[in-house]
């Protein structure tokens, strides 16, 4: 485990140790022969076997949350008259604290069938102190019984990565159990039966199989979205902070072309029509091509949004022209299909698109780079990303599991503050969607992956872009905007010319400008816009 | 309570290997049992839990040890660890006869360094026989090519302050009194060394040291155990969530210094508000390892600052990633990190113009 420069966000990254028989995001360690020590442990003068690593750090788990929520007058005193035994079979030795601090029975161990010893050995009490042992019994709070879900969900994510299902399938029933016990409403109950959901799920099928999850019809899809939309700031964010750089970017230009990734209903654009209405020296001639998946029940609800677009922009004067694009990955739009023009000034529009993009190779290479790439020819003024900033697309399950259980546990705690119904509830159902998409899928059908402004940042700079910073006017803006909801707790900050917002310090969505710098023809240098 | 919150609480097992994990969170808990709230301690059931190993006299990798008490009245043990000298064959004999414990360490021209080492457990916890710390002492032979002597200190709360330290002079005055501890050119080379409160307990010996004249060559700190009474930023932050807490450090050092005494005493604290001036001493060069997840750091480094700023040569090892216990196991990068640049310090650099 070496010092790594890992990003600042609450996750660790993986970590791998050079040398042991165990590392804390382990997957690939071969099966020990069952009695097998762990060594250093045995140095140490403890004897753990290695295949019980795992539950003997659930149970530590589990003895440290009683004893943090027993009296610790009542703990000191009654295992100063206990009597303990053989302190170093570790394993034994604090399933009997467990037991004498009258916790639930610890999860059964599958591997561990060979143990002469039973638990109760390790303990014995003189009888005249069992009404005293009566006095201690560990109320289940709230604290220790979320606590507790945590853990299992970690370790049950761990058994799913090691490929130890059965284990998993048990722990998932633990889960339940601890989830029956807890607060759903909020917090981690709240979060956590999304994650366990997810789990189970993954569990029982197999991750390549896009039938993880029912397919909601593109119609169930939008209302979600709307809700989100509705219900925090995250979307919203996005749109101005977008808006107001494209605005920028089209000054002085009299045909100006926006071409948007990924339409859905379109909510970015009035904003945008009106204050190009407003624009001083009047508006410019507004193109905008909206990409969007094609609609299998033969609406055409890319047509549909471009007609209440246009009205919209009728109805201030402002010179418009639509055209839909129907693709389901984006890696499958053409750009003579965007039909631009050498005269206008393009904005390349991408909110939590090209995440998507970060898949398994197509057989023309990378998706992301082949986007990126036609991109730059189109020679856009600017490109606009907003990413969810969190790192969800690490190779192993679970570093990926890890993160995310940060991520929406923040997300669902800024979504605590908003009582609109049924907005904060579909709201939830959108966010369980992606949480489903990162732990349950693999491969084509994992397509949430997310990655942070680092990478963001060197990815398109290696792909030819140079930054365009935004200013103290757009980060001014966006504070003002966020004084529309009544929650404290959100934050944008400034990060190296990008806008975040986050929830109490949690960067969550990163929105970055770029514009792209021309490739050098053979005859001529490059061009930089001024 | 907040969701993210709850997760945080398992940050601790997301930056150690699993086996550390369980190693540090068995003695964080078996400790809170031994800690009771009036202030006493519940001595016979901690070592009933300490691992403990006796000493070997018979070579295992190329070190041997033996047990000596080096002060009757108190019954203060050391156990010392040398490398076994090879036969004329170049082997390491299987067993070592009595006649060799005390023979001279040093048989040519090369120097053999002496490292008197102090163990952690701030202050109430652990011996010079514990499993853990009779691993790390043998380590440090081979790595040194040095002679190893663990002192068995005074522990509190049975014996505060000054306890600890007195045995460490004493062992000091020993250790530099054996002949047979003498390189070639008639002196002893005495390092001093020691993690958590035997880090402290360096600090203390070395300054004595340089008030008697006798002359320690360098001071290692591993996560020395410091402290104050203002609370720091890195206390706070890091209270805890890696296995250490403000409200356990409170009780040690309740424990260590005189009845009456806060935080800001000089056993405590050595360059706060009632520290002594360094300046214009002659303290050893000492290396001073941090760990970046260790919630009094910021001690720590204030230790190495008043160091430096009192004109004195100080190396500072700061391990961002770094738990407490790090350098238990040989499991991580930053054990060997450690390792290598206690190596450094030791080993006497050639004479160059």
């Amino acid at each position: 485990m070496g010092p790594h420069d890992s990003s600042i966000s609450a996750a660790a990254g993986s970590t791998s140790s050079s040398s042991s028989s165990s590392a804390c995001s382990s997957s690939t360690k071969p099966p020990q022969p069952p009695d097998q020590m762990d060594h250093l442990l045995a140095g140490a003068g403890y004897k753990v076997r290695s295949n019980d690593l795992h539950q003997v750090a659930e149970r530590l788990h589990r003895l440290e949350t009683v004893m943090v929520k027993s009296n610790p007058l009542e703990i000191s005193d009654l295992v100063n008259d206990a009597v303990h035994y053989n302190p170093a079979d570790l394993a034994s030795w604090v399933d009997s604290l467990l037991t004498e601090l009258n916790t639930n029975p610890p999860v059964p161990v599958p591997t561990d069938l060979s143990d002469p010893h039973p638990n109760m050995n390790n303990m014995m009490y003189a009888t005249n102190h069992a009404p005293h042992l009566q006095q201690v019994v560990a109320q289940p709070f709230e604290e220790d019984v979320s606590i507790q879900l945590v853990h299992v969900l970690m370790t049950c994510a761990e058994a799913v990565q090691r490929g130890d299902l059965s284990l998993a399938g048990l722990l998932i029933d633990d889960l339940q159990a601890l989830l029956g016990r807890v607060n759903s409403g909020c917090g981690i109950g709240k979060v956590g039966s999304f994650f366990v959901d997810a789990l189970s799920r993954r569990i029982v099928n197999s991750p390549e199989n896009a039938a993880v999850h029912s397919d909601l019809s593109a119609y169930e899809n939008e209302i979600l979205y709307h809700h989100y939309y509705e219900a925090c700031p995250y979307l919203k964010f996005a749109h101005f902070t977008a808006n107001q750089a494209i605005l920028e970017a089209f000054e002085g230009q009299d045909c100006v072309h926006v071409i948007d990734f990924n339409l859905m209903q379109g909510l970015q654009w009035p904003a945008l029509i009106q204050a190009l209405a407003l624009r001083p020296g009047g508006p410019p001639l507004l193109r905008l091509t909206g990409i969007g998946p094609p609609s299998p029940d033969g609406r055409d609800s890319l047509r549909e949004i471009g007609l209440k677009l246009a009205e919209l922009a009728r109805s201030v004067n402002v010179r418009f022209a639509f055209r839909g694009v129907a693709a389901s990955r984006l890696d499958d739009v053409k750009p003579w299909m965007l039909q631009v023009s050498p005269k206008e000034a393009i904005a390349v529009n991408s909110i939590m698109q090209l995440h998507r993009l970060l898949g398994p190779n197509s057989s023309r290479g990378p998706p992301i780079d082949l986007v990126l790439d036609w991109i730059r020819d189109l020679n856009p003024r600017i490109l606009m990303v907003v990413e969810q900033e969190s790192n969800h697309n690490q190779p192993e399950f679970l570093d990926r599991f890890t993160e995310a259980l940060y991520y929406y546990s923040t997300m669902f705690d800024s979504l605590d503050v908003c009582t609109a119904q049924p907005e904060k509830a579909l709201a939830e159902l959108y966010i369980q969607r992606e949480i489903c998409n990162v732990v349950c899928c693999e491969g084509l059908v994992r397509v949430e992956r997310h990655e942070p402004l680092v990478r963001w940042r060197e990815r398109l700079i290696n792909a030819g872009f140079a930054p365009l910073h935004l200013g103290s006017n757009a980060f001014k803006q966006a504070r003002m905007l966020l004084t529309l909801f009544s929650a404290e707790g959100y934050s944008v900050e400034e990060n190296e010319g990008c806008l975040t917002l986050g929830w109490h310090s949690r960067p969550l969505i990163a929105a970055s400008a770029w514009q792209a710098i021309p490739k050098p023809s053979p005859t001529m240098g490059p061009i930089i816009h001024p | 309570m907040a969701g993210s919150d709850q997760i945080n609480l398992c940050e601790s097992k997301r930056v150690v290997p699993l086996n550390t994990w369980i190693l540090m969170s068995n003695f964080k808990l078996a400790y809170n049992l031994l800690r009771r709230p009036d202030g006493t301690f519940n001595r016979h059931l901690a070592e009933f839990l300490d691992r403990k190993v006796p000493a070997n006299v018979n070579p295992v990798d190329g070190v041997f040890s033996f047990d000596i008490v080096i002060d009757r009245s108190i019954n203060l043990l050391s156990r010392i660890y040398r490398p076994a000298a090879k036969d004329s064959e170049g082997r390491v004999p299987l067993s070592t006869s009595f006649a060799q414990l005390k023979k001279p360490v040093s048989t040519s021209d090369v120097v053999v360094p002496v490292i008197i080492f102090f163990h952690g457990g701030s202050f109430a916890h652990s011996s010079a026989n514990s499993a853990i710390y009779d691993i790390l002492c043998r380590r440090l032979v081979g790595l040194c090519n040095a002679v190893v002597v663990s002192v068995n200190y005074r522990r509190a709360p049975e014996n505060p302050y000054p306890s600890a330290y007195d045995d460490g002079w004493t062992a000091l005055e020993w250790v530099n009194s054996r002949p047979w501890l003498q390189s070639k050119d008639s002196k002893v080379h005495i390092f001093l060394a020691g993690d958590s409160s035997g880090g402290n307990i360096v600090h203390q010996v070395a300054l004595r040291a340089v008030k008697s004249g006798i002359k320690v060559l360098g001071n290692i700190l591993l996560n020395p155990m410091f402290g104050g009474k203002t609370r720091t930023e890195s206390e706070k932050r890091l209270d805890s969530r890696y296995f250490v807490t403000i409200q356990d450090r409170d009780w040690y050092w309740k424990a260590f210094l005189p009845e009456g005494e806060d935080r800001d005493h000089p056993a405590c604290n050595p360059f706060g508000p009632k520290g002594a001036c360094l300046e214009g001493i002659k303290f050893p060069k000492s290396l001073v390892v941090v760990a970046g997840l260790d919630l009094i750091q910021d001690w720590q480094l204030a230790y190495a600052d008043g160091l430096k700023r009192a004109g004195h040569e100080v190396k500072l090892l700061y391990l961002e990633k770094a738990t407490i216990g790090f350098y238990l196991l040989p499991n991580n990068d930053h054990f060997h990190t450690v390792m290598d640049e206690i190596h450094n310090f030791v080993t006497p650099i050639p004479d160059c113009e």
